[in-house]
């Protein structure tokens, strides 16, 4: 038999016991773990296990060829292999970048040899967003075979994937798994919106103080002027200075169900209307500016309050509540935009968000409508609440929407009232 | 890349008898590293000092490694020769079937698979390709190959024969056949009768394919080592299959014997020792080698026949392997991890679901085996009803399987008449692994 016969039979012998059983070690793995710090949402901090074997193969970790490489040629080779290592791997997301940044070298013991541990911090220009994208191309072009096991763990949540030459880029969802966990915070961040957001609620209370009361109108002088106001009330004109309005009286409810009825009408009208705008706002259909909005929330709370202290509308305040509601919900909206939305939970964070805001303005209510029940016959309530606490909120608001509609600071107002 | 090695190899061959001996000093400093490491894995750690070896690497004293070197290098240099693309990968998968190594079967990958874009590559590099593919057990992806390289080259002997083997794993015994007259007719009497005699080692004739193998056992004084120990290695699961032990376990010996530590042979001969009841020489067969997953196998699986008190510990080491394979998702170890289950971890249902995964791809004799194995510890004979019906289309005959059959057929009958007063519930199919 000839020599090329025999090469021919060697090639063949290569492949001809192969199939009976398996090969004896496992292909290349590494194993990347990043873990997101508890304090500081710029920071991940990573892990990556490396065969030495594969590092050996792709840069020379054996540096005295002897078949045995010692802790000593590892350490040699530290900047060498975080060069190698670290410049193969990029986490972005949502223009988000990320310096990997070497912080200490270890070895670790796997099921199939000895691995270099490679700690590092991932350093990211802004806080970590929910989804990331890992881009893996360690052992690309050395090794087809090659996979990256990356797990990555938001707080308590675990995301991972399996990387490799034919498929390097994966997007991992960090919060994904906890839809529930960010309604709830959405839901806090409503809350706390409504309860710092002290415009909002000067608004309601300046809705809220005449429920208890009935205003009886103390003029005797025929049904012409009275036919008037039911018009003013009806189309909100503002009728402060029409004559005769002032010629009134408020008596305190008889029975406590009415005034819950009315504040419950007062609510539902502001919570419907800024529903209304806030998702409009928040899924893109509505874009008002921001200095308009700002100025139509000071003017709400001039207006609502001087209702009080001229009332025009009484029957019928949850209509003041309705209109301005709509205003009041782009401001809402603008918060919720400033709270860095994850993409992709839009329904979860806007949804949590409105329910916040809702049971924010309840607990007002129910804090607000036993209290005022209980004190509706005083004259402090009659005149000190409703009389002089809304001249103040009126002096306030305007304060407001003089900074907020011409950009003018005035002098110690902000720092008497933040809003 | 491997550029460090350039220049070395006088210094490494004047060193070459020390490095033996720095060999055989460290495989006992790296044992109770190793015995550590199963104690504490998942914490990394800071070695005590610079001397500490932490992982063995083929070393430049290694004449293949030293091979492989002088091909990458002449490959770098005529980056875009597919001949020098397609020496060094024949030269990693080489090494990597002797050692077991599955990395250099990647490593092989890389180098060819620039040359494969080309809409018609290179016939050599297609073999590559396609014997990389099946050395992955991606059966079907390099039968579709070789089909390929066959109809533009239809005498090529190389593809013949991977192409036989390939339809032998997949139990297609026509297209063997078919194959091995090619073979005969383009290559001569010598590979068509291995050929044939392979493939009659499957079809219940195995005194024939001895008789076939025993008359080519000699194939000369020219004939490399590797190619004695294939033809002893195919004498020893013959005569195994037809009950010879005395007769296999000589041949295993001799097929050693040409190729010492080859890590196939170790696996297959430490599995026949077990099936002799004589674990204890299967230890001592696979010796130190803890680091090759099939030797490592045999020891577990050895041990736990004996009821060692080392089984405990180097069963969870074995768990933990199948666990970090299982992590890449796409392993080849299917029936040995099947055989595992069922042996050592005593779980047949899910090595039923594994063998009956594994058998989508692959029917050799030791497939049909873990199969029909676990069927019947698993109590049910209608899943195995694809292995037998294999076996009565193949009449493959092999002392380890034919009792099985009979048992199974047994149990199907006895089901068939009890299905009359009770209906018979069909082994669910999707049950993937259960977390160990």
């Amino acid at each position: 038999m000839n020599p090329r016969r025999w090469l021919i039979a060697l090639f063949v012998l290569a492949i001809g016991l192969m199939p009976l059983s398996a090969l004896a070690h496992k292909e290349s793995d590494a194993y990347v773990t990043l873990r997101t710090d508890v304090k500081n949402d710029h920071l991940m901090h990573g892990q990556w296990d490396i065969a030495l074997r594969d590092l050996d193969y792709a840069i020379g970790v054996d540096t005295n060829h002897d078949g045995a490489i010692t802790w000593g040629e590892v350490r040699a080779r530290r900047a060498a292999i975080e060069d190698y290592a670290l410049t193969r791997m990029t986490v972005r997301g949502d223009g988000l970048t990320c310096d990997m940044q070497p912080t200490d070298q270890r070895i670790d013991e796997h099921t199939d040899g000895a691995y270099v541990v490679i700690l590092f911090d991932a350093v990211c220009d802004k806080n970590i967003p929910s989804k990331l994208t890992i881009d893996y191309r360690l052992m690309y072009d050395l090794d087809p075979y090659h996979r990256g096991i990356v797990t990555i763990h938001a707080g308590d949540k675990i995301a991972g994937a399996v990387l490799g030459p034919s498929s390097p880029v994966a997007s991992l969802n960090l919060r994904e798994p906890d839809r529930w966990g960010e309604f709830k915070s959405f839901v806090t961040d409503g809350i706390w919106h409504i309860w710092t957001g002290i415009d909002h609620i000067l608004f309601l209370l300046s809705l809220l103080l005449p429920a208890v009361l009935i205003m009886r109108r103390t003029d005797k002088r025929g049904g012409g002027l009275r036919a008037y106001a039911a018009i003013a009330e009806s189309t909100g004109t503002l009728m402060a200075l029409s004559p005769g309005a002032s010629r009134y009286r408020w008596e305190p409810v008889a029975s406590f169900w009415p005034a819950c009825v009315d504040v419950i009408k007062i609510v539902s009208a502001f919570s419907l209307s800024h529903s209304i705008t806030l998702s409009l706002a928040v899924l893109g259909y509505v874009h008002v500016p921001s200095r308009l909005v700002e100025s139509g929330i000071a003017l709400s709370v001039m207006l609502a309050a001087m209702n009080n202290v001229y009332p025009l509308i009484n029957k019928r305040v949850w209509l003041i509540a309705f209109a301005f509601g709509f205003i009041h919900g782009l401001g809402f909206a603008s918060a919720l935009s400033g709270l860095q939305l994850p993409a992709g939970a839009m329904a979860a964070s806007l949804g949590g968000f409105s329910v916040g805001v809702e049971i924010g303005q309840e607990a007002i209510v129910l804090a607000f409508l036993p209290l005022a029940y209980l004190l509706r016959k005083t004259r402090f309530y009659q005149v000190t609440l409703l009389r002089w606490v809304s001249m103040l909120i009126i002096l306030i608001a305007a304060g407001w929407f003089v900074q907020r509609a011409f950009d003018i600071l005035i002098p110690g107002f902000s720092a008497l009232l933040p809003a | 890349m491997n550029d460090q090695h350039e220049g070395r190899s006088t210094e490494a061959r004047r060193g070459a008898s020390r490095g033996v001996l720095h060999l055989f000093l460290m495989s006992w400093l790296m044992l109770p590293l190793a015995l550590a490491a199963q104690t504490d894995r998942a914490t990394p750690y800071t070695p005590a000092n610079d001397a500490v070896v932490l992982q063995l690497v083929p070393p430049t004293t290694d004449p293949r490694v030293r091979q492989f070197d002088q091909l990458r290098n002449d490959f770098n240099a005529h980056p875009h020769d597919a001949t020098k693309a397609v020496r060094l990968a024949q030269a990693y998968i080489d090494y990597g079937r002797a050692t077991g190594d599955a990395r250099y079967l990647g490593r092989a990958m890389a180098v060819i698979e620039p040359f494969m874009a080309s809409s018609t590559p290179p016939v050599p590099v297609m073999l590559v390709h396609a014997t990389i593919q099946q050395s992955r057990h991606f059966f079907q992806a390099s039968r579709e190959e070789l089909t390929q390289v066959l109809k533009r080259d239809p005498t090529n002997v190389q593809a013949l024969l991977t192409l036989a083997t390939v339809a032998m794993v997949q139990g297609d015994h026509d297209l063997a056949n078919r194959l091995c007259v090619d073979l005969t007719n383009e290559a001569g009497n010598f590979m068509g009768m291995i050929c044939s005699a392979s493939l009659r080692g499957l079809s219940g004739e195995s005194a024939q394919a001895y008789a076939l193998l025993s008359y080519v056992q000699d194939p000369g004084p020219k004939a490399p080592s590797a190619i004695n120990a294939w033809i002893q290695g195919l004498l020893a699961d013959t005569a195994a299959r037809m009950g010879r032990a005395d007769l296999a376990d000589a041949h295993f010996k001799k097929a050693l014997q040409w190729t010492p530590g080859d890590n196939f042979l170790l696996a297959d001969y430490g599995e026949f020792l077990i099936d002799q009841n004589r674990a204890r020489d299967a230890i001592n067969l696979v010796g130190n080698d803890t680091q090759s997953d099939t030797s490592f196998l045999v020891r577990v699986t050895a041990e736990k026949v004996l009821a060692l008190p080392k089984a405990k510990a180097d069963i969870a080491e074995m768990n933990a392997r199948f666990q970090s394979m299982d992590q890449r998702g796409d392993h080849v170890f299917l029936r040995e991890e099947a055989s595992y289950l069922l042996h050592v971890e005593h779980d047949p249902k899910t090595a039923l679901a594994l063998a009956q995964q594994n058998w989508k791809e692959q029917r050799a004799p030791k497939d049909v085996r873990v199969y029909l194995e676990a069927a019947l510890v698993a109590n049910d004979a209608t899943a195995a009803k694809p292995a037998l019906d294999f076996i009565d289309r193949t009449h493959l005959a092999d002392v380890t399987i034919d009792p099985l059959v009979v048992q199974l057929k047994a149990m199907a009958s006895k089901d068939s008449t009890a299905a009359l007063s009770a209906p018979v519930t069909s082994a669910p199919d999707s049950t993937r692994r259960s977390p160990r």
